[in-house]
């Protein structure tokens, strides 16, 4: 994941110098975290990249006024979840609005087995353990977990206070944990208790 | 009990929020329990998405795809369409409205050549800040109305076969008739060709549009590769997006908006949005609150910002005259729509 600087580094670029190199590269390092948040609140992946596209190309426009903003990531997460809760609303006029009615599909983080050891089993269970969570819940870990935003910006983007946000994630470790914990490989055991 | 504080150390941990007080207490708690240090483990890797993995080369592609919605949306960006209504009276009041201007500017003096093989001329420099106008005659008896936080660039004597001035802002020009001496006004975006007339220009480099509004008479507006005419009444708009000419072959551009001609936005009776200012009066017909914002810290010198980014869509039509910032925001909050804090920094925040 990209260092949080770089991109703030990149968006003062874009609003000040109108840097199209930049622009590229903000668009590149945050496109597959915006296109899945936005895939959970409207359900679909190609509206999804639509809503994206959209708001980058806000950015653009406004480039010029934006230079004040504070944190530009979570400018950008919260423009997005804006974008695609009206797109929501527009398609189905009469369900009720929120931020739990998630697809949690677009949500799913697991375990890279690819660079780990972890066996097919333990991956399953730790799929299961997350689903077994509220759709919140679940949003909260990967928007920690996978994108890497703080405490204090979960709660900015998600109305809610750090302290939730704290006791959510602490939730899900705690599934997570559960569900894995006695699966602990033999040998790995061994070492840890001769510490 | 004793997992749970673990749960929560960890969570933080994992998070890169763990201080380090906090730290100690979490290995002393691993040691105790081996099964959390495992947990630990499989928590401080790096995880994947399960579905839809953007792999570099589908991120350039979703890349490509933008880029391609980006000009689409820049060059078919349109002016929205003015209210209604011609405009009945054009000739304005305009005696007395200096008076009531020039609070806070100042006139600097500099030399620049003019242009290669000519003589140098002696130019002057009119600059007014934010919250504040000003009014000035031109040595050929052009009046001008500048708004705030603008520049116009003039020479002291009116010298060759054009006059020529050169406007970083907004200005309201009323051209003396010379038709010997076509009268030019310059900007970055585009130059307005004029004999005898009256007409406002807004060009502020910061903005996205520079819009010329023909109050009387005729103007050319001229541009890079082409020349709009406009008539009485009407006004036209042009993108100042520079399209990025480096000479990197495979480099996208943005393909700057094409002018947009409309007519003049008539707010009520003989109130005309585009000139209103110069009777010291800010007017503006359905407009969003974030352009209303950029117009009222122009007109009052203030820093508004947006704590509700949801509000910046609100519409809103008004005539402001005699009040102050704070009776402006109060009346137009009383549409119900937004509501507005002025915090110990002075900053005024929308909500």
């Amino acid at each position: 994941m990209m260092n949080e600087e770089v991109l703030h580094q990149y968006f003062r670029q874009v609003c000040d110098d109108g840097d199209q190199d930049a622009y590229n590269e903000l668009y590149k390092a945050l496109c597959s975290r915006l296109i899945h948040f936005s895939a959970a609140i409207t359900g679909s992946w190609q509206l999804a990249e639509e809503i994206v596209s959209d708001v980058f190309i806000m950015l653009w426009r406004k480039r010029a006024q934006l230079s004040n903003v504070a944190n530009p990531v979570v400018y950008l997460y919260v423009c997005t979840r804006n974008q695609s809760l009206n797109a929501v609303r527009q398609h189905r006029r009469h369900q009720h609005l929120s931020l739990d009615n998630l697809d949690t599909d677009a949500l799913a983080i697991l375990p890279d087995t690819e660079q780990n050891m972890l066996s097919a089993e333990v991956t399953q269970k730790i799929e299961s353990a997350i689903r077994s969570l509220p759709a919140r819940c679940q949003l909260i870990f990967r928007l920690v977990k996978q994108d890497g935003l703080k405490y204090r910006e979960v709660g900015e983007l998600l109305q809610i206070s750090p302290k939730t946000v704290d006791a959510q994630l602490a939730i899900s470790v705690k599934k997570i944990a559960e569900a894995i914990r006695l699966d602990m490989p033999a040998d790995l055991a061994q070492s840890y208790l001769l510490r | 009990m004793m997992h749970d504080k673990i749960w929560n150390l960890l969570a933080k941990k994992m998070a890169n929020q763990l201080p380090p007080e906090e730290e100690k207490e979490l290995e002393r708690l691993l040691q105790q329990h081996p099964d959390a240090s495992y947990v630990k483990e499989v928590m401080m890797q790096p995880w994947k998405d399960k579905h839809k993995r953007f792999s570099p080369e589908e991120t350039d592609q979703a890349l490509q795809r933008h880029r391609q919605r980006l000009e689409a949306a820049m060059e078919t960006e349109e002016e929205p369409e003015p209210g209604t209504g011609r405009i009945r009276r054009m000739i304005f009041r305009l005696t007395g409205v200096a008076a009531a201007l020039a609070l806070a500017f100042y006139v600097g003096y500099a030399l620049w050549p003019k242009q290669k093989g000519q003589a140098t001329e002696e130019l002057q420099q009119m600059v007014t800040h934010q919250g504040s106008r000003s009014q000035i005659k031109l040595p050929d008896g052009t009046t001008v109305w500048l708004n705030a936080g603008s520049q116009l660039d003039y020479p002291k004597q009116f010298a060759g076969k054009t006059r020529e001035v050169t406007l970083a802002g907004e200005a309201f020009f009323d051209v003396t008739k010379d038709a010997e001496h076509p009268f030019i006004v310059k900007t970055n975006t585009f130059s307005i060709r004029v004999l005898g007339t009256t007409f406002n220009v807004r060009a502020y480099p910061h903005e996205d549009n520079a819009v010329t509004s023909l109050v009387t008479g005729a103007v050319e507006v001229v541009m890079d590769k082409k020349t709009v005419r406009l008539m009485p009444n009407e006004k036209l708009s042009v993108s100042t997006l520079q399209p990025v000419s480096s000479g990197v072959a495979d480099r996208e551009t943005i393909v700057p908006a094409p002018a947009v001609k409309s007519t003049l936005t008539e707010v009520r009776d003989s109130v005309i949005a585009e000139t209103a200012w110069v009777q010291n009066k800010l007017a503006f017909k359905s407009q969003p609150l974030e352009k209303v914002v950029i117009l009222l810290e122009q007109w009052y010198g203030a820093d508004i910002r947006f704590r509700n980014e949801d509000k910046k869509q609100v519409s809103l039509t008004a005539v402001f005259e005699k009040e102050s910032l704070t009776e402006a925001l109060e009346a137009l909050e009383l549409t119900g729509s937004f509501h507005f804090k002025k915090d110990a920094a002075g900053i005024i925040w929308i909500e």
